[in-house]
């Protein structure tokens, strides 16, 4: 197995995670501070343009010659080792790295863009990052450490019937790199395990694509919608509680989606989802608004929360939210 | 002995296909048997008539009505035909270098137009953000309190310990500098004239 890193790891901020569950990064800082993992968040690291590139709005050279900025960061901080939160960072800054260090002439043209820029001090030069020895998922890094994750739990999560989502960006794009499996993924059921939930391991649809598809949820809803809906049906036919995620984009196809789906097929599907960093830290002992950042999910965790009997200051944020409106009032 | 003669230019699609900056250099393009295995796990194929099988063949048999077929766009870029191909062949990526060159040819501009907030926002933050247009939508689907979210995102972050998620403003004019330098500005302004 492909060697994975504990220390001089920038944790590479994703643009989904910053305003869609920022609980994932709190989460995961909250991890890596108890199983000592040496890290770094820099403020000057930008987005990987990967909704982007994906929308087909930005060209292959405008994403290499980011990540090139990027990886400089990265290695002037002395923390060479880049670690995301989110798939498709992983995908894209994997497949720069190859494109800097393979296309001489790619290379060239992004240095003479950094030199245009007057940021000679960032030119790349070959295997300045190795996609393969210094680019990982979070959940990687989680996984090298999964022994003293096991140590840390304090709270028992074992009576959820849990199942899991494994990013396509992680899983399917750069297969070869890929640990625990590519057509029967399971990465994020040893993670559960490691924190003693026994997952339902292989159900029917477990590595289909959530169904975002980037412009299809914009441009095609119905059809999107309509792959995520199937996904929903063959997890409730296996009577799922809880959903792990380990990539934004598909959390928010799935928990901002859910409800939507539930009111146009009348039915009920009622699964929570978590990303992998928020249920560890659960698992942990975090506390589920300072940490989890629960409060920025569409479907309540709350309930979960409460069959747990955990001395957790609950919040009910529909009547939370009513209250505040006739306060207004 | 029986020879099959090739035209000269008769594999000019592939050959361009695999010219392309975003062709990793072992892409089994011309290693497909054509087997269907990406069309029967593609979830473009099971949902519209977008067919992934079908589109490599057109491009191996230089057929370029492929690039002005409607349904490249159908494409969700999730990677599981590359996953599952026998052959080291990559639907997505190929797919991805064909809406390219329908962009490049004008047509493709009219599919990403509605997109170019997006890159708005990224040379003004250095972080993309949803189009307005399809915020919009979302609010309405997934309800107000998304809304609130967005309107109250710097202070949850702020109540979980993380500062600002926008780049300090030195960092936003070296990424403007390089997108500018790369070509994106012009591209992105070019985009933006399509806009009806
Ligand atoms: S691209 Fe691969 S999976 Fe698809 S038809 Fe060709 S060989 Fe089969
Ligand atoms: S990446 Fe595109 S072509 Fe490949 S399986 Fe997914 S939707 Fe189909």
């Amino acid at each position: 197995m492909k060697f994975i890193p504990d220390k001089d790891i920038l944790l590479f901020k994703s643009c989904l995670v910053n305003v869609e569950y920022p609980g994932i990064e709190s989460s995961t800082s909250y991890i890596f501070d108890r199983i000592d993992v040496e890290y770094y968040v820099d403020e000057r690291q930008s987005c990987c343009t990967g909704l982007g590139h994906y929308y087909d709005l930005f060209d292959q050279l405008s994403t290499t010659a980011l990540a090139a900025r990027n990886f400089q960061i990265a290695a002037e901080t002395g923390h060479k080792n880049i670690a995301v939160m989110c798939a498709t960072c992983y995908a894209i800054l994997k497949k720069s790295a190859n494109i800097l260090n393979q296309n001489e002439e790619a290379r060239n043209k992004v240095n003479k863009i950094l030199d245009d820029s007057n940021l000679e001090k960032m030119e790349y030069n070959t295997y300045d990052m190795d996609p393969v020895k210094n680019i990982f998922h979070v959940a990687e890094i989680f996984f090298n450490k999964r022994d003293k994750i096991s140590s840390l739990v304090k709270v028992d999560l074992s009576g959820f019937r849990v199942a899991t989502h494994h990013a396509c960006h992680y899983c399917k794009v750069h297969y070869n790199d890929t640990i625990e499996g590519v057509r029967d993924p399971n990465l994020i059921d040893s993670l559960a395990a490691a924190v003693g939930v026994e997952t339902i391991g292989w159900y029917d649809h477990k590595r289909v694509t959530c169904g975002a598809g980037f412009r299809q949820r914009f441009t095609n809803k119905e059809v999107s919608l309509a792959v995520t809906a199937e996904k929903l049906h063959v997890l409730k036919e296996n009577e799922v509680e809880i959903l792990l995620h380990m990539c934004p984009n598909c959390q928010m196809q799935f928990d901002r989606y859910q409800p939507y789906i539930e009111n146009k097929l009348e039915t009920e599907f009622n699964i929570f989802h978590l990303n992998i960093s928020q249920f560890i830290a659960l698992a942990l002992g975090a506390d589920p608004y300072k940490v989890l950042g629960i409060q920025t999910h569409t479907v309540p965790i709350e309930p979960l929360l409460k069959r747990l009997k955990l001395p957790f200051n609950i919040v009910d944020q529909k009547e939370n939210a009513k209250a505040e409106k006739s306060l207004k009032n | 002995m029986k020879t099959i003669k090739l035209q000269n230019n008769s594999l000019k699609l592939v050959k361009d296909v695999l010219k392309d900056l975003k062709a990793s250099p072992d892409l089994g393009i011309y290693k497909c048997v054509q087997c269907g295995m990406c069309t029967s796990v593609c979830p473009g194929a099971s949902q519209t008539e977008y067919d992934p099988r079908d589109m490599i063949r057109r491009v191996l048999e230089d057929d370029e009505t492929v690039i002005d077929d409607e349904n490249i766009w159908n494409c969700f870029s999730c990677y599981t035909c590359n996953s599952i191909c026998p052959s080291g062949n990559n639907a997505s990526e190929i797919n991805q270098i064909l809406r390219q060159m329908s962009i490049d040819k004008g047509e493709g501009i009219q599919k990403i137009v509605s997109f170019s907030a997006y890159g708005d926002s990224f040379m003004e933050l250095g972080v993309g953000s949803i189009p307005n247009t399809f915020f919009d939508v979302m609010v309405k689907d997934v309800g107000p309190e998304y809304m609130n979210l967005k309107l109250n995102i710097e202070d949850i972050r702020a109540d979980l310990g993380l500062g600002s998620y926008i780049l300090p403003e030195e960092a936003i004019n070296e990424v403007e500098s390089i997108l500018d330098n790369s070509g994106f500005k012009n591209r992105l302004e070019r985009i933006k004239r399509c806009k009806k």
